[in-house]
């Protein structure tokens, strides 16, 4: 019985002969493909739970890659970036994918991101509201979609889940590592940076002034709050 | 009429005028009779014409005054001996006859020519016929109008030719005009453009001596046959002045060129005579095609420029890239190995747990690949510093926010020590690139980390002061000696007593201090030995402060 069913997706035959030998001897199921072009064919003709890409590579690039696969698909999808700039980091996440990782990564790390990203909360919250409107912004907690003035705006699962965990958390202030641990997973406790980069994304999509959020506020310090305003749309 | 053959004489005579004007147009002045000498003299003028050119002149003059005398004979005998016309009729013949002469000719015949024809219309037709008399009143209207017309129609006609002569020779500028530039702008790139243009036109005008002075370059480039001498200074005084300098003895003109107002060189020409119009567009075409040409210079050095940093750039990435890919197989590879539990369900070792020798080959593996990947890693940063290429994405940042955000991410590597942060309040925002400044800040709280006893704290603390924000970092390590303070800096320079124990490449703290520098501040390291060593890092403020506000600020 496997955990999963993974693709891996990179030009380089020895990192994906790695992957592919780590990945089994850890109960998944693997297939590769070389280029993005047969990695769209692939996830056309089978179910992926989760996806590995590598951002650099030639022809249809990485990022056009995930953008392709997230047109049509809500698999999970896991990044490798070359480098370990912001922009990369955001670039990936704005594209579609779910998480990322620098290479060169330890193979623990890319373990726990791959079970972070095939993790997924429980849809509903016990007493706590359908859905939820901030502005201009209307979340429809059941449905897991966010409808805006400009049409709907499409969440990872990872943002949803975070999003999700602050409304069901609103007005007090909450740890970075508890935020990680129940998004991610108990193996992310002390990425304060990594979170950051998932709190910004977020902003970026719910807030009307990203630059000045209202609603996902940092606790210097400590982590971050959301402020839900007092009138909840039912 | 007569007029037939004197007007098939009419063309050739017209092609010798061209050379017989001056002395005897002194009357008639229309316009600048020197330019119109210049133009009918031919526009390769000599500077002296030569004496057989007198000569003819001269030969031709009494040619007409004979032919005109012949015609006026001829229109007496034709009115007494063959056709025996009244006074009437002759006069009008006559007047005829002086018209066709002033029109053929000139002024000077047709006055000779009226003079005979009134003296022949009183001795032939005025009575007492066969006899002079010059009382008659009407001789002299007869006179009177001979002249007159003579006069008007030799004016007309002379304006007529001259006309003509001044758009012939207007046509063949404009037609010099557009060869040249046509041929100037398409210039061989190879040869300076000042050459080529004194050449050109020398060529196309027919031009015996060119000199054009390129300001910008200082060169003189000359065209044409013959030399221009002590024209040097001329063209210099020229360009200074910005006005033109004629030099009628030497025929020569020296006019500025200029463009957008101002001069950018001067052109000299010898023995070359063009109407203003046209030697101001000729100035425009060369003005024109030096800054053409400097443009392209420009622009092509641009794009080279461009070009090459873009492939620097290009490479660069494709080292980084080429170096992290064995890099991250193996790192991959080995991290499993020193992951697998070696309990029964694990896939890799199948329950067998890996022996000890076994797990310290493969963290020897893990660690010496940690340390090339960071070696790839900072070793392009450097090579991109050293080429210049790093380009600041600069942005206002909050000095306290920046500083919080790198010590989070020290705070699982700092394994339980304490890691201070005190910034002074109303700390102004500083103009820099977020990710370098990080990761500057980085390297000096790691090497802090590095090179202080395990437990110790570390302080960070930011202020103003000199109108710069100083960022220290303070551990409490053994601190560097006076002599090595500089040398820390160095590229691949590791201390003496921590070469064998603490990993590290030598380059962190000479990219710290690059990355200061590009932004107009600095690193500097201060510190008692013995008591722990303070990097300081001096960063710009966004703005210039005002005295007052700052000194305020400090405190």
């Amino acid at each position: 019985m496997s955990t999963g069913r993974i693709l891996v997706v990179d030009d380089e035959p020895q990192i994906r002969r790695v992957l592919r030998a780590t990945l089994t001897a850890q109960g998944y199921e693997v297939q590769d493909a070389r280029t993005g072009e047969d990695a769209l064919m692939s996830v056309r003709n089978s179910r992926f739970d989760l996806i590995l890409l590598d951002m650099n590579m030639p022809g249809m690039g990485g990022l056009e890659t995930c953008r392709s696969i997230r047109s049509c698909s809500e698999v999970a999808i896991i990044m490798l970036t070359v480098h370990d700039a912001e922009h990369d980091k955001v670039a990936a996440l704005d594209a579609g994918a779910d998480d990322f990782i620098t290479k060169p990564f330890s193979m623990p790390e890319l373990l726990a991101r791959i079970r972070a990203a095939l993790r997924r909360l429980p849809t509903s919250i016990e007493g706590g509201a359908e859905s939820i409107r901030l502005d201009a912004v209307e979340i429809n907690l059941a449905t897991r979609r966010v409808i805006s003035k400009s049409g709907e705006i499409r969440l990872t699962p990872k943002e949803f889940d975070l999003l999700q965990f602050f409304v069901a958390n609103p007005n007090v202030p909450i740890p970075h590592s508890r935020l990680l641990q129940a998004v991610w997973g108990p193996d992310y406790g002390n990425q304060v940076e990594y979170l950051r980069v998932f709190v910004n994304q977020l902003r970026k999509k719910i807030e009307p002034d990203p630059s000045k959020p209202r609603y996902l506020l940092t606790e210097p310090w400590v982590g971050y709050r959301f402020a839900l305003p007092a009138k909840i749309a039912g | 009429m007569r007029t037939a053959p004197s007007q098939s004489r009419l063309g050739k005579h017209v092609a010798a005028r061209n050379n017989t004007v001056a002395p005897r147009k002194t009357q008639l002045r229309l316009g600048s009779d020197a330019a119109l000498d210049r133009m009918q003299g031919g526009l390769c003028g000599e500077d002296v014409r030569p004496r057989g050119e007198d000569l003819g002149r001269i030969g031709a003059l009494l040619a007409h005054l004979g032919l005109g005398l012949a015609t006026i004979a001829a229109i007496t005998v034709l009115c007494t001996r063959i056709l025996s016309v009244n006074a009437i009729t002759a006069g009008f013949a006559y007047l005829l006859g002086v018209l066709a002469i002033a029109t053929s000719w000139g002024l000077a015949e047709a006055v000779v020519a009226s003079i005979a024809a009134m003296l022949c219309f009183n001795f032939f037709f005025l009575p007492p016929i066969g006899q002079f008399t010059i009382a008659d009143p009407q001789n002299w209207v007869a006179l009177f109008a001979f002249l007159a017309t003579a006069l008007i129609a030799s004016h007309i006609s002379d304006r007529e030719r001259k006309q003509a002569l001044e758009a012939k020779a207007r046509q063949k500028e404009t037609e010099q005009l557009y060869a040249l530039s046509r041929i100037i702008l398409m210039t061989d790139p190879a040869q300076s453009i000042g050459f080529q243009s004194a050449q050109h036109i020398a060529g196309i005008f027919d031009c015996p001596a060119v000199a054009l002075y390129d300001a910008k370059s200082g060169e003189i480039f000359r065209g044409g046959a013959e030399d221009l001498l002590e024209v040097e200074a001329k063209l210099k005084q020229v360009v200074m002045q910005s006005g033109s300098l004629q030099d009628s003895a030497a025929h020569t003109v020296v006019a500025p060129i200029i463009l957008g107002g101002q001069p950018i060189g001067s052109l000299a020409l010898k023995g070359l005579s063009l109407s203003d119009g046209a030697l101001r567009a000729l100035l425009n075409l060369v003005a024109i095609a030096l800054e053409r040409v400097r443009t392209e210079e420009a622009a092509n050095r641009a794009e080279a420029a461009r070009q090459s940093e873009e492939f620097k750039s290009t490479l660069l990435d494709a080292i980084a890239h080429e170096f992290k890919t064995p890099l991250t197989s193996i790192k991959a590879a080995s991290t499993s190995m020193l992951s697998d539990s070696g309990l029964p369900e694990s896939g890799l070792s199948d329950g067998v747990p890996l022996s000890p020798q076994f797990r310290e080959l493969a963290t020897i593996i893990d660690e010496e690949t940690d340390r090339l990947s960071l070696l790839v890693t900072e070793a392009v940063r450097m090579s991109q510093i050293d080429a210049g290429k790093v380009r600041l994405a600069r942005e206002p940042l909050d000095v306290a926010d920046l500083l919080r955000r790198v010590l989070s991410h020290f705070e699982s590597k700092a394994e339980g020590r304490e890691l201070k942060l005190q910034v002074d309040a109303g700390l102004p925002a500083v103009y820099a690139d977020k990710d370098l400044i990080s990761l500057a800040l980085r390297q000096l709280i790691d090497n802090a980390l590095k090179y202080s006893p395990p437990g110790s704290p570390i302080g960070v603390t930011a202020g103003l002061k000199d109108h710069r924000v100083i960022i220290r970092v303070r551990d409490r390590g053994p601190g560097i000696p006076e002599r090595e303070r500089e040398r820390v800096f160095d590229k691949f320079y590791r201390r003496q007593t921590t070469k064998t124990h603490v990993p590290g490449t030598g380059l962190g703290l000479y990219i710290a201090r690059e990355i200061a520098r590009a932004h107009g501040g600095d690193v500097w390291v201060e510190g008692e030995p013995g008591s722990g060593s303070e990097f300081c890092v001096a960063l710009p403020l966004q703005e210039p402060e005002k005295p007052s506000a700052a000194q305020e600020r400090e405190k």
